[in-house]
C-alpha cells in the first residue's frame, strides 16, 4: 500500500458548511445585500413599474405614455442628446488630460511629479458649487479673464458660462482627480520591466505607448470610462449652475420636471431612460471585465 | 560577436555612491557572471551597460564604440529579466517577434526568426500560447528567446533564473550555457548565486559595495580568494582567529608556517580541505553531522568552542559526542581583508598531542 502525504494546504476539520462558517459567513453578506435591494434594487423596480402602470378609473393599467411623450417630444430629445454630447465630450477630454498626466505620475521619477500628483488631485477637495462660483467669476461674463483682457485692451471672451461648454469645462475640472487616480492605478499594474523589455527590443516613446502601456491598461480605461459616463450622465449640480436654460441636461431637466412642472411620473420615466442609458455602459463594462477574465482561465 | 569594455564607471543614487570605479573587459563570447550580494552594485552595472541608467562617470564600449550616453533602444543589447517581463496581452510568438515588428521586417522572415528562436528554447509548439499559459520555466525561456532573436552583441541576464525552484534552475543554466557557446555570444549574467556562477561563468567578477572585489575564473575564485570577503563570499570556509609569531601561527589545531609579520591573522580553510578522524583524546567533538547524499558536512566543536565544517565522504560514521582530530590540506592567511599567504600545511597530527 502507498501512502502519499502533501504538504500543500489541505483543510482539515471538513468542509466551512460543517464548522458552521457557512451559516457566518451568509450572516456577514446579509447585511450589505439586505441594503442594496433596499436602497437600489427596489427603488429601480418601483420606478420602472410607476412609468408602465398608470391608476385609472379601472384602477392600474399598463400604459407607455410617458415613454411616447417623452420620445416623441423635441425639447425632451434636445435635452437627451446634450447630455449625451456633454458626456462624450467630458469623456475625450478627460482621457486628452489624465492620461499624459497618469503616464508621468506613474514612469517620472523627479520630485515634481510628487507636486504635479498634488496639484491633480487639489480638485477632489472643492465641492461643485463652490467650484461653479469660481468658474462663473472666472470665465463668466465680466470675470477674471474678462477684466484682465479689459487691462491690457483686448475684447472679452465669448464666455462658455450658460451655454454646453460651461458644464464641460465644469465637469472636467471637478472629474480629473479621481480619472487620474484611477488611470495611475492602472498604470501601477504596467511593470517597469515590461517597459524596459520593450525598450531593449527597440521601442519608443509611441510605441510603448500603443503596443505595451495602452493594451495593458484596457480594463482602467473601461472603468474611467464607464465612472465618467455614469458621473456625468447623472451630474446635476454644475449643469444646473453652469450650463444654458434651454437645452438643459438631464439632471437639471428632471429637477424641473418633477419641482416646477409637479409631473412626478414624467420624472421618474426620465429617471428610468438616464438609468438605461446608464446601465448599458455599465453592461458594456461588466462584459468587457467577464471577458477578460474569462480569457485568461 | 561583440566585446564589451567599462572603463572606470561609477554612479551614484541621492549622493550614495552605488558603483564607485570599475573597470572590466568582456572578451569575445566570453560568459561573465557578476556576483555579490544585495546591494552590491551588480545589477547597477548591467543596467548601465543595458542602457537603463546612465553612469555619472566613465565609459562603456561595445566593439570600441562607445554607447555610454545611447538609449536602451538603439543599444546593440539584450536583456533579459528576473520577473520575464513578458507582455500578458501578446502570445508567446508575439512577445518574440515584437522587436522584429518594430524593425519591419518582412513577415515571413520574422515567422522563420521567431520559430528558430522558439526552438532554439525549446518552445518550438508553443508560439500560439498566451504567457500565462505558461510555467515560471517556460516564460523565462521566452524571455531568453525575445532577447536573442533580435541577434544583440551582448546577452545581458539580470538574474533570470532566481524565481525557478533549484531543480529548473540547475536545468535552465545547462540549456542557457549550451546556447551561450552554440552561439558564441558574448554575455554578462548577473547573480547572487554563487553555485551559479561557479557553473556557468568562465569568469566571474565579484563585487562589494559597488567595488570589484576580484575577477577569475571560477576555479581560481573558489580555490585562490584573493580577498577575505571573497574566501567568504564563494562557497563555505571555515575561518578560525590566531596570532602569527615568527612564522608560525599559534593555533593549537593548525600551526602552520608562513613568511608572515607578526599579528592577528585568520586561517581559512575549506571544508573539503579538511580531513577528520576519530580520535580517543577529544578535543574536538563532532557536534552534528547532515547527510547530503553524495558527501557528509560534519559540523564539529574545537576546544576554544569554534565551530568549523568539514565534508566528508557519505561513507564516514560519525555520531554526536565523538572525539576527531583535523588535518587541513590547504590553508589560506588573511589579515583584515587581505591575503598574505596559501600554505599547505604538514600530515596529521592527533588532537590530543596538538
Amino acid at each position: 500500500m502507498t501512502h502519499t502525504s502533501s504538504s500543500g494546504t489541505v483543510r482539515k476539520g471538513g468542509t466551512a458548511k460543517r464548522n458552521g462558517r457557512g451559516l457566518t459567513g451568509l450572516l456577514l453578506v446579509s447585511a450589505p445585500v439586505a441594503l442594496l435591494g433596499w436602497l437600489i434594487i427596489y427603488p429601480i423596480f418601483n420606478a420602472v413599474a410607476r412609468t408602465l402602470f398608470t391608476a385609472g378609473d379601472e384602477g392600474l393599467h399598463f400604459s407607455l405614455d410617458t415613454y411616447q411623450r417623452f420620445f416623441t417630444d423635441g425639447y425632451a430629445l434636445n435635452n437627451l442628446w446634450l447630455t449625451l454630447w456633454v458626456t462624450a465630450v467630458c469623456a475625450a477630454c478627460l482621457m486628452a488630460i489624465c492620461l499624459p498626466l497618469a503616464l508621468y505620475l506613474r514612469f517620472a521619477k523627479s520630485r515634481v511629479a510628487a507636486v504635479v500628483q498634488g496639484l491633480a488631485l487639489f480638485p477632489m477637495f472643492v465641492p461643485s458649487v463652490i467650484l461653479a462660483y469660481a468658474l462663473i467669476r472666472t470665465i463668466g461674463p465680466n470675470g477674471g479673464v474678462d477684466l484682465v483682457l479689459n487691462a491690457v485692451g483686448l475684447p472679452k471672451i465669448n464666455s462658455p458660462y450658460l451655454t454646453p461648454w460651461g458644464p464641460v469645462i465644469g465637469l472636467v475640472w471637478d472629474n480629473i482627480p479621481l480619472t487620474t487616480l484611477m488611470l495611475v492605478a492602472g498604470l501601477g499594474g504596467v511593470s517597469d520591466n515590461a517597459v524596459e523589455a520593450a525598450r531593449d527590443a527597440g521601442a519608443r516613446r509611441f510605441a510603448l505607448l500603443r503596443y505595451i502601456i495602452l493594451p495593458q491598461i484596457g480594463n482602467a480605461m473601461l472603468v474611467v470610462l464607464s465612472f465618467t459616463v455614469l458621473g456625468i450622465f447623472s451630474a446635476f449640480t454644475l449643469p444646473y449652475v453652469l450650463g444654458p436654460a434651454s437645452p438643459e441636461m438631464m439632471g437639471p431637466f428632471m429637477q424641473r420636471t418633477f419641482s416646477q412642472l409637479s409631473d412626478s411620473r414624467m420624472a421618474v420615466t426620465q429617471a428610468v431612460i438616464t438609468f438605461a442609458i446608464c446601465a448599458c455602459f455599465g453592461a458594456f463594462y461588466v462584459r468587457s471585465i467577464a471577458k477578460n477574465r474569462e480569457a485568461r482561465r | 560577436m561583440a566585446q564589451l569594455s567599462l572603463k572606470n564607471i561609477g554612479k551614484s543614487f541621492d549622493g550614495t555612491d552605488v558603483i564607485r570605479d570599475v573597470s572590466l573587459d568582456v572578451a569575445d563570447g566570453e560568459l561573465v557572471c557578476l556576483l555579490g550580494p544585495s546591494g552590491s552594485g551588480k545589477s547597477t552595472i548591467l543596467r548601465m551597460v543595458g542602457g537603463f541608467e546612465t553612469p555619472d562617470r566613465g565609459s562603456i564600449l561595445i566593439d570600441g564604440q562607445d554607447v555610454t550616453l545611447i538609449l536602451p533602444e538603439k543599444r546593440p543589447t539584450g536583456m533579459v529579466f528576473q520577473s520575464h517581463a513578458l507582455w500578458s496581452h501578446m502570445s508567446v510568438a508575439d512577445n518574440v517577434a515584437f522587436g522584429l515588428k518594430l524593425r519591419r521586417m518582412p513577415r515571413r522572415e520574422i515567422q522563420a526568426k521567431v520559430a528558430d528562436a522558439l526552438g532554439l528554447v525549446g518552445l518550438k509548439d508553443y508560439g500560439t500560447r498566451r504567457v500565462w499559459q505558461l510555467s515560471g520555466g517556460q516564460q523565462q525561456r521566452v524571455a531568453i528567446a525575445r532577447a536573442l532573436v533580435l541577434e544583440p552583441k551582448i546577452l545581458l541576464l539580470d538574474e533570470p533564473f532566481a524565481s525557478l525552484d533549484q531543480h529548473l534552475r540547475e536545468h535552465l543554466r545547462e540549456e542557457l550555457r549550451d546556447i551561450q557557446r552554440r552561439l558564441g555570444i558574448t554575455t554578462l549574467f548577473v547573480t547572487h548565486g554563487q553555485d551559479e556562477a561557479l557553473a556557468l561563468a568562465d569568469r566571474i567578477v565579484v563585487l562589494q559595495q559597488g567595488d570589484l572585489e576580484q575577477v577569475a575564473s571560477p576555479d581560481r575564485m573558489y580555490r585562490a580568494p584573493e580577498t577575505r570577503f571573497v574566501a567568504g563570499f564563494i562557497g563555505s570556509m571555515n575561518f578560525l582567529a590566531c596570532d602569527m609569531r615568527h612564522g608560525r601561527a599559534d593555533h593549537p589545531l593548525f600551526p602552520v608556517e608562513a613568511p608572515v609579520a607578526d599579528g592577528p591573522v585568520e586561517l581559512a580553510i575549506r571544508p573539503e580541505a579538511l580531513t577528520v578522524a576519530p580520535a580517543r583524546a577529544p578535543q574536538a567533538k563532532v557536534h552534528r553531522t547532515t547527510d547530503y547524499g553524495s558527501h557528509l558536512l560534519v559540523d564539529i566543536d574545537l576546544a576554544d568552542g569554534t565551530r568549523v565544517k568539514a565534508m566528508c565522504p557519505p561513507s564516514a560514521r560519525f555520531a554526536a559526542g565523538d572525539g576527531v582530530t583535523l588535518t587541513a590540506d590547504r590553508v589560506t592567511l588573511f589579515r583584515g581583508q587581505k591575503k598574505l599567504a596559501e600554505v599547505s600545511p604538514r600530515p596529521a597530527r592527533e588532537l590530543s598531542h596538538a
